[in-house]
C-alpha cells in the first residue's frame, strides 16, 4: 500500500487547452495494448461430449471473464482472466507496473479448473477471511472453487473447508455484507439448474419458456460465518428463485444503509429484492420495476445523473428480430424505478452483455461501456431456425432435442460495442468508434481499473472464443480526478458496500464499492471520481458498510488517498 | 345500440362494404345481448358485458361489429385493471386476453365456416401482442396469421386481405414476408377499387406503399402513396411518408411498425360513412 501511495501519479497539472484541442479534433483516447501488455491469451468456449452437444454449443458460448484486484498489495491492480475449454488454463496477470503483465496463474496455483466435470464461467475477488488479502472465487459450471490468498503470490484451494463444494451451474458471484456483521457474504447465481450438464441424464434441461422460464438455477446465498466457513441461508434470507440467472448487482437503492439486490435473468423476469436490514430480503419486483419478459444479461449500479441515488443499467437483447431494449432504471428514491433507456439513448446495444459505469474522461459524469454480440460465425443467420422452433405448436422448449443446432450460423454476431458518453445526466452519446472501442468480437465481461495509476481509467474486455482487449486510456491531461482506497476496520476490510459522497466544483457525486457487479467482470475496488475543472475537494463523506458516516478533510485532488475507517470526523 | 340505430347502421352498410356481407344475412341476431353488453360496459361492469357480447356472438358468429366491440371491451377491461405505473408499459397482462382467445376458439370450433369468426380469432391474438414479450409476440403473431389465412380461405374479403397483408409488415425483414404483404395488399387494393370510396380505404394506400418500400420498390411505394393522397389529401400518415426518404423514412417506418406498439384493431371505421 505504501508503494501505491508513493506511486500515485499526479496528473492534470497541464492546462485544459490541450484537452480542448483534442476534443475538437475528435482524437482517440484509448489504445489497444493487448498484445504488448502480454494479456492476449484467447478464450475458448467449452465443447461438450454428450448427445446434446451440437445443440448446447449454441447456448453455452460463455465463460470469458475478467476480474480485477491488487492481489499482492503492491499498489497496482492485477487481473484474472478465464478460459473455458477442456484443459484450458485460467490466467492471473500480475501487473508489472509498466503496463505489461506476467501470467503467474500456474505458480500461484489458480490456473486449473477446466476439466471433465467443470467449466469456468467467471470469477470473483473477495476477502472471505477478512485478512486484507483478496481471495479468489472461481465460478464454474460444475463445482465452484475458493482459493485463499496466502500472500507471497500463493493461493490454496479451500472450497471444501469453506463449505462451498457442491454442484451448480454457476455463472456469476458477488459478495457483500448484507447483514452488517463485518464479513462478506457470497451470492452465487446459476444459469442451468443443478444437473450435470456434462452428462445430463435427461434432455429436459433447457429453458421451459422464452419469457417466464422457472427451471433455471436461481441464486444461492452463503452467509459468511466469520471463521472461514459459509452456511447456505438462501431460504432464510428470503430467496426461493429458479430463474435463469445471468447476473446480480447489489446497491443501496433507498439509502437506508443496507444494500439491495437486482437479479437479471435470461428467459424471463428480473427480480428486485429489498434488504430489510435484519438479515432478510423481500421481493418487491412488481413495485420496483414491474414484471418483464426480457433476457436480462447485466446489472450495474451507478448514479448517472448525480442526484444522490444509485441507478441501475441492465442489458437485454435488441436486434431486428427481437426489440427488447435495455433498461436504464432511474431511481425514483422510493424503491421504484423508471426505465429511461430510450430517453437517454442507451436502449439499443444489440445482444448486450457486460456493461460498466465509469468516468473515462474525468468530467464528473458516469459514462457507460457496453459489450455485445452472441455468436459471430458464418454468414447464414440462425434467426429463422430459432423462430421456426418457437412457432411450432405445443413444442416443449425444455427438451433440448427440440432446439435446432446452431452449427456455423451466426446469431446477433459481429455487433459493435458502445461507449456512451454521459451528457450531463440527460442523454448519452455513442463515442465508441471515435475511441477505437467499437470492436465486433463477441464481448462478455468488462473490468475497469487504473492499471498504471495515472488517474485515467483503463478497460479490460473479455471476449468469448477470442482474444481479450486491454485498452489503455491515453486522454490528454486536463480534467482533475481523485481516487480512494478504503480500508474497513469495523466494516469488512475491503469496504465493499461503502458509499463515498464527494463535493467539488459545486456538485456532489456518489460512488460506492461494489462486490463484483456486472456480468463476467469485476472492476477495481478503488473509488474513482472525475472532477472536471475542480481542483479542490470541498467535502468528502464515507458511509461505511456498518452504516456509520465519517467526513474526511484535507483530501487532495489528482492522487490516490488511503482512507481508514474510524479516522474521520463522525457525521450523523 | 337501439333497434332504430341498428337499422340505420345496417342500411348504411349495405351498399358500402362487401366485408360485412356475411354479417348482413344474420343482421339483428344477438342484438339484444349486444345492447345489454354496451349498457354494462358503460357502467364498467366488464365481466358482465363480456358475457353478453359472447352471447351476441354465439347468436351471430360472423358479426364483425359484435366481435370488434367484444375485443375492445376486453382491452378496456385489461387497461382498467392494470394500475398506471410511471416508466412501465400499460398494456394489460397477457392473461387478460385469454378469455377472448378461448371464446373465439370455441366459436370457430362451432362455426368452422365463419370467415369473420376466424378473422376475429386472429385479432384476439394481435390484441394480446403488446402485453407479451418479444418471443411471445412472434408466437402470437404467427398464430394470428394462421387464423387470418383461414379466414381468407373461407372468404377473401377486403378486410381479411388488408389485415393479413398489414400484419406481414410488422415482421422483421429476415422472415421474408415482404412479398406476402405486397400480394395481399394488392388484392385488397383491387377490391377497393371496385367499391365506393370509404375512409378506411386509406389504410391500403398506406400499407401497400409500406410493403413496396420494404421490398425495395420505392417508386411504386411513392406512386401508391401519391395516389392515396389524391383521394385522401388530409391523411397525415401519407403526408409523413411522402415527406421522408432514405434512412429517415426507414426509421419512421420502423417506429410506426414497432410490434411493441398496440395495433389498432378497432373495426368501427368499417361501418363509418363519410
Amino acid at each position: 500500500m505504501k508503494k501505491l501511495l508513493l506511486g500515485a501519479t499526479l496528473c492534470g497539472l497541464a492546462g485544459g487547452a490541450a484537452l480542448l484541442a483534442d476534443l475538437a479534433s475528435g482524437a482517440r483516447w484509448f489504445q489497444d495494448v493487448t498484445v504488448q501488455a502480454g494479456v492476449n491469451h484467447p478464450h475458448t468456449n467449452r465443447s461438450f461430449d454428450n448427445p446434446y452437444a451440437k445443440i448446447m454449443a449454441g447456448y453455452t458460448a460463455l465463460g470469458a471473464s475478467a476480474t480485477v484486484a491488487d492481489y499482492d498489495g503492491d499498489g497496482y491492480d492485477d487481473v484474472f482472466v478465464t478460459d473455458s475449454k477442456l484443459g484450458g488454463k485460467n490466467h492471473l496477470y500480475h501487473n508489472n507496473h509498466n503496463f505489461t503483465f506476467t501470467d503467474v496463474a500456474e505458480a500461484a496455483g489458480v490456473a486449473g479448473g477446466n476439466d471433465d466435470e467443470d467449466a469456468t464461467a467467471s470469477s470473483l475477488w473477495f476477502d472471505y477471511n477478512n485478512d486484507g488479502r483478496p481471495d479468489l472465487f472461481v465460478v464454474r459450471f460444475g463445482h465452484n472453487a475458493l482459493y485463499e490468498n496466502l500472500g507471497g503470490g500463493k493461493f490454496k484451494d479451500v472450497t471444501k473447508k469453506a463449505g462451498l463444494y457442491r454442484y451448480s451451474n454457476a455463472i456469476k458471484a458477488i459478495a457483500f455484507d448484507y447483514d452488517h456483521d463485518g464479513q462478506l457474504d457470497l451470492f452465487v447465481g446459476s444459469y442451468f439448474q443443478p444437473i450435470n450438464i456434462f452428462k445430463p441424464d435427461s434432455p429436459r434441461f433447457f429453458p421451459e419458456s422464452f419469457e417466464t422460464a422457472n427451471n433455471g438455477g436461481g441464486i444461492t446465498v452463503f452467509h459468511n460465518n466469520g471463521n472461514g466457513t459459509f452456511t447456505d441461508v438462501t431460504k432464510k434470507a428470503g430467496f426461493n428463485l429458479s430463474g435463469w440467472t445471468l447476473d446480480m448487482g447489489h446497491g443501496d437503492a433507498d439509502n437506508d444503509g443496507f444494500d439491495d439486490l437486482y437479479i437479471a435473468c435470461d428467459f424471463g423476469t428480473d427480480r428486485f429484492f429489498h434488504n430489510n436490514g435484519n438479515g432478510t430480503f423481500t421481493d418487491i419486483t412488481e413495485k420496483a420495476i414491474g414484471f418483464d419478459t426480457k433476457k436480462g444479461m447485466n446489472v450495474d449500479w451507478g448514479d448517472f445523473d448525480n442526484d444522490g441515488l444509485l441507478d441501475i443499467y441492465v442489458t437485454n437483447i435488441t436486434d431486428d428480430y427481437m426489440r427488447e431494449g435495455n433498461f436504464l432504471w432511474h431511481n425514483n428514491g422510493d424503491l421504484t424505478f423508471t426505465d429511461v433507456s430510450r430517453e437517454t439513448g442507451t436502449a439499443e446495444t444489440g445482444w448486450g452483455w457486460g456493461a460498466k459505469f465509469f468516468d473515462y474522461d474525468n468530467d464528473g459524469w458516469l459514462d457507460l461501456y457496453v459489450v455485445n454480440g452472441w455468436v459471430s460465425a458464418g454468414k447464414d443467420s440462425y434467426v429463422p431456425d430459432i423462430f421456426a422452433m418457437v412457432t411450432k405448436p405445443g413444442i416443449d422448449f425444455a427438451d433440448a432435442r427440440n432446439w435446432p443446432p446452431m452449427g456455423n450460423k451466426s446469431l446477433s454476431g459481429y455487433e459493435k460495442k458502445k461507449l456512451f458518453h454521459n451528457e450531463h445526466g440527460q442523454t448519452f452519446r455513442n463515442d465508441a468508434a471515435r475511441h477505437g472501442l467499437d470492436s465486433t468480437r463477441d464481448g462478455r465481461g468488462i473490468a475497469i481499473a487504473d492499471f498504471d495509476n495515472d488517474g485515467r481509467l483503463d478497460i479490460f474486455v473479455a471476449n468469448a472464443n477470442s482474444e481479450p482487449y486491454l485498452y489503455r486510456n491515453t486522454m490528454p491531461a486536463g480534467p482533475h480526478w481523485v481516487q480512494f482506497a478504503l480500508v474497513g476496520t469495523k466494516s469488512n476490510k475491503a469496504a465493499v458496500g461503502a458509499q463515498v459522497r464527494l463535493t467539488a466544483g459545486g456538485m456532489t457525486r456518489l460512488q460506492f464499492i461494489s462486490g463484483g457487479n456486472s456480468f463476467a467482470g469485476q472492476s477495481s475496488n478503488r473509488v474513482h471520481f472525475g472532477l472536471g475543472d475542480a481542483s479542490k475537494i470541498d467535502r468528502m463523506e464515507v458511509r461505511w458498510p456498518t452504516g456509520k458516516r465519517e467526513v474526511f478533510t484535507g483530501i487532495q485532488a489528482d492522487k490516490l488517498n488511503r482512507i481508514v475507517e474510524g479516522t474521520g470526523k463522525k457525521n450523523k | 345500440m337501439t333497434r332504430r340505430r341498428c337499422f340505420r347502421f345496417t342500411v348504411r352498410l349495405l351498399p358500402l362494404c362487401i366485408v360485412l356481407a356475411s354479417s348482413l344475412s344474420a343482421a339483428g341476431l344477438g342484438d339484444d345481448d349486444f345492447d345489454k353488453a354496451e349498457k354494462e360496459l358503460a357502467s364498467k361492469q366488464y365481466d358482465t358485458a363480456l358475457g353478453y357480447f359472447e352471447s351476441s356472438l354465439n347468436a351471430d358468429p360472423d358479426s364483425l361489429r359484435n366481435s370488434s366491440e367484444y375485443r375492445m371491451a376486453t382491452l378496456q377491461r385489461a387497461l382498467a385493471l392494470q394500475p398506471v405505473v410511471r416508466g412501465q408499459p400499460h398494456e394489460g397482462k397477457p392473461v387478460d386476453f385469454d378469455r377472448e382467445i378461448a371464446f373465439f376458439g370455441k366459436l370457430t370450433d362451432a362455426h368452422p365456416k365463419s370467415a369473420n369468426a376466424f378473422l376475429a380469432y386472429g385479432f384476439s391474438y394481435v390484441d394480446k401482442i403488446p402485453a407479451a414479450g418479444t418471443i411471445g409476440q412472434v408466437i402470437l403473431a404467427n398464430t394470428a396469421l394462421g387464423f387470418f389465412t383461414k379466414s381468407i380461405e373461407l372468404k377473401p374479403t377486403w378486410i381479411a386481405l388488408y389485415t393479413r397483408g398489414n400484419s406481414y409488415l410488422y415482421w422483421p425483414r429476415i422472415f421474408g414476408h415482404g412479398p406476402d404483404a405486397v400480394a395481399d395488399l394488392e388484392r385488397a387494393y383491387a377490391i377497393q377499387k371496385t367499391e365506393t370510396r370509404k375512409s378506411v380505404h386509406v389504410r391500403v394506400f398506406i400499407a401497400l406503399g409500406d410493403a413496396y418500400w420494404k421490398t425495395d420498390v420505392p417508386d411504386k411505394a411513392r406512386a401508391i402513396w401519391r395516389e392515396g393522397l389524391k383521394q385522401f389529401p388530409d391523411s397525415q400518415p401519407l403526408k409523413d411518408r411522402m415527406a421522408k426518404d432514405g434512412d429517415a423514412l426507414n426509421d419512421y417506418l420502423d417506429t410506426v411498425l414497432d410490434p411493441n406498439k398496440r395495433v389498432d384493431t378497432d373495426l368501427r371505421e368499417l361501418w363509418r360513412t363519410e
